[in-house]
């Protein structure tokens, strides 16, 4: 958008202010990377510095996922009297990202008391896989937002060219339904940049999941194969996942050992099938797995599945609100109990 | 070192030569519509121009679940050894460099892995110098180059009209004879246009300034540059599982079987002790690990920093951390 430059300032601006006024002793935002198509997160803990931040269609990373680990806990009692106390933490938060938080809350992963949380109302962001693909031969030296929020590219031989932003944007983004951060202290922006932009499709996530279920169970098994075949389990998508906090992961775990390291069929498909199941209920959409996936493999095939079910049968979208009670935690006597059967 | 010339009509004729005696696996698009190394033919045509695959071809050589031994009746052990013949045509410059690398490792002497000897002696690696460099490629900072043939049994470099060879092993010059009725002399020519292409994508490299890294990494072990990288890395192991250098594994036992899987510095497990004890307990000390084996500790060892700068960590880091940036900084 035109505005991405003053919300960029009012950004640097709020850093500044919230570092000068020691009201956070950190912020967390996002710079300038050294590729195109992307950002880097950066951790600010000096005032001079906030003109580094920026706000572009680039700022890809969901940052919540470097929050659990400022407020873990101390190891033994020895180690809790030498820790410093938990920084106040300033962050940048999208929508998804803020639904994020606001589940890390819940779980009682961070303290609302140590975050003032900088709500930006987000337009979507760029997957670079997309445009690197839109871009065919050629390779971006360059790349920027032009005042009709299309993306503007600088390539190999010098010439320019653009990139449809809805070409380009996220799939997580076209079909997300809360582009602004329900949770916030402070909220930069103004609502409704997706649908003013006209790439909003909400409906576009069920329709997938749809699509696939129409299959047959065999085919359906097929399709869930090939998409995680790519896999090399390099653990990518778990990491950006600020919801995959555990101290040691199941995967990790070898005492015993529940699942194998590698890449035997049998092994994949667990990873794919537990990350599945432990986030179900609690993934809030924000797609930074499948973003982060180096493979470019549809990491949020069963999530997107798992995600509708929640929804249709309990009414819970995770993240919407603090004060909900998370769907996994709760029990109504009218819940649906059909899918119990007797051994 | 003969250098030959294969006219582009006769590229097909001689890689089905190669299918005759093995596998071949040549460059073409996959589903995903991404080039990577597919086994030939393919109902798609080659593609000679592409950047570079988004995987390294290191799986070939040290296989990412690689069965290193079976358990039979309680307790007979037998090496599982057949391993076929394979050709790899048109693996980048700076991912043959890597294989070189990998055989300082696990080819040296006392070291030798008879598992990778095996792959890497039944494997011909036939490398394409680069079209066209990318924005992170920097093979030319870490002595490799978009026409080094070091790795590679024959480096092609694609000229308008057809492919130019250059020998680099025994088992190169073996595969020039053998097509000599497919193949003309390289020509005065023909060498001048392989150089000149070399050069221009050459020219297009960015120089990180690493050649001197080992001295300079030496006084960095305490920079709070460390601190910062490690704050910002997720620890997530993409950067290694992409890196056609990183080698490092771990061995676990199935029912059956002893199985050998890539492992990786990112990882808290990787250095964690039986005692609970853990040497590297923050990412700080893991990122610090991951380069000052690349930079200092292999430059040390072997006299060449363990990377090909292939730039594929930069690429595909989740969060964009890039090894240049914190190499130049540490040398500032
Ligand atoms: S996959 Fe499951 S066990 Fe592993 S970190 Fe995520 S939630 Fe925890
Ligand atoms: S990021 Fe992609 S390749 Fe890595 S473990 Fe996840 S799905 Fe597999
Ligand atoms: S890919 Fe990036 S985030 Fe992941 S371990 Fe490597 S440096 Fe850290
Ligand atoms: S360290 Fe990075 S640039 Fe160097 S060889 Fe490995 S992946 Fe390529």
């Amino acid at each position: 958008m035109a505005e991405s430059r003053q919300l960029e300032a009012q950004l640097r601006e709020t850093a500044e202010k919230l570092l000068r006024e020691k009201n956070v002793s950190l912020f967390v935002g996002y710079e300038k990377a050294s590729l195109p198509f992307r950002t880097t997160p950066l951790l600010l803990t000096k005032t001079e510095e906030a003109p580094r931040l920026v706000w572009n269609p680039f700022c890809n990373a969901n940052l919540s996922v470097y929050l659990p680990r400022l407020f873990l806990a101390p190891a033994d009692a020895r180690a809790a009297k030498a820790a410093p106390a938990p920084p106040r933490v300033g962050v940048v938060l999208k929508g998804c990202d803020s639904r994020a938080v606001a589940v890390l809350l819940q779980e009682k992963q961070v303290r609302r008391e140590n975050l003032v949380l900088v709500g930006i109302h987000c337009p979507g962001i760029v997957d670079r896989r997309k445009a690197e693909k839109a871009l065919g031969e050629h390779q971006a030296l360059g790349a920027g937002e032009d005042g009709g929020g299309n993306i503007r590219v600088v390539v190999e031989d010098g010439t320019e060219s653009t990139l449809r932003r809805e070409d380009v944007l996220a799939d997580a983004c076209l079909e997300c339904r809360s582009p602004a951060p329900a949770l916030h202290d402070i909220l930069l922006g103004a609502p409704g940049e997706a649908a003013r932009t006209g790439t909003a499709r909400p409906g576009t996530a069920r329709t997938r999941t749809a699509e696939f279920e129409s299959r047959p169970l065999e085919a359906r098994w097929a399709g869930f194969q090939e998409v995680i075949a790519r896999c090399i389990r390099c653990n990518a998508c778990r990491q950006a996942c600020p919801l995959c906090y555990c101290k040691t992961c199941i995967f990790e775990q070898n005492r015993p050992r529940w699942i194998g390291p590698g890449t035997d069929p049998s092994d994949l498909a667990l990873y794919h099938l537990i990350r599945a199941f432990h986030l179900a209920g609690r993934c809030t959409e924000c797609g930074a797995c499948e973003r982060a996936c180096p493979m470019g493999i549809d990491v949020r095939l069963l999530a997107r599945k798992l995600s509708a079910e929640v929804e249709d049968l309990y009414g819970y979208r995770p993240g919407e609100s603090v004060e909900a009670t998370p769907v996994l935690s709760s029990f109504a006597l009218d819940d649906p109990q059909d899918f119990v059967t007797e051994p | 070192m003969t250098e030959k010339l294969l006219s582009l009509a006769n590229l097909d004729p001689w890689l089905a030569r190669l299918r005759e005696r093995g596998s071949v696996y040549a460059p073409g698009t996959d589903q995903a519509g991404e080039v990577a190394l597919r086994e030939w033919p393919q109902p798609e045509p080659l593609v000679l121009d592409y950047k570079n695959f988004r995987e390294p071809p290191k799986a070939f050589f040290l296989p990412r679940n690689q069965t290193l031994l079976y358990f039979r009746d309680g307790k007979t052990v037998e090496l599982n050894s057949a391993v076929p013949e394979t050709f790899l045509f048109g693996i980048r410059p700076c991912d043959a460099r890597a294989l070189a690398l990998l055989d300082r490792v696990f080819l040296d002497g006392d070291q030798n892995d008879p598992y990778y000897a095996r792959l890497r002696e039944k494997t011909t690696v036939i490398a394409l110098a680069c079209a066209q460099a990318m924005p992170s490629c920097f093979c030319a900072s870490v002595g490799s180059g978009p026409g080094d043939g070091s790795g590679a049994d024959l480096l092609a470099v694609a000229l308008e009209s057809g492919l130019l060879f250059r020998a680099g092993s025994g088992k190169g010059e073996g595969l020039l004879a053998e097509a000599a009725d497919l193949l003309a002399e390289a020509t005065p020519a023909a060498k001048r246009e392989a150089a000149e292409r070399i050069q221009g994508v050459t020219a297009q490299l960015t120089p990180v300034p690493t050649a001197d890294s080992a001295l300079r990494l030496r006084g960095s072990y305490d920079s709070p540059l460390w601190g910062t990288a490690g704050q910002k890395c997720l620890g997530c192991g993409t950067c290694s599982f992409l890196c056609p250098t990183c080698h490092c594994f771990d061995i676990t036992d199935e029912p059956d079987r002893r199985v050998r899987t890539w492992d990786c510095c990112a990882y808290p497990q990787f250095t964690l002790h039986a005692s609970g004890h853990n040497p590297r307990p923050t990412p700080k000390e893991r990122w610090r690990q991951r380069l000052m084996h690349k930079f200092r500790y292999a430059v040390e060892n072997f006299g060449v920093p363990f990377c090909a700068g292939c730039g594929r960590c930069i690429r595909n880091c989740p969060v964009s951390m890039d090894l240049r940036t914190v190499l130049k900084e540490l040398g500032a």
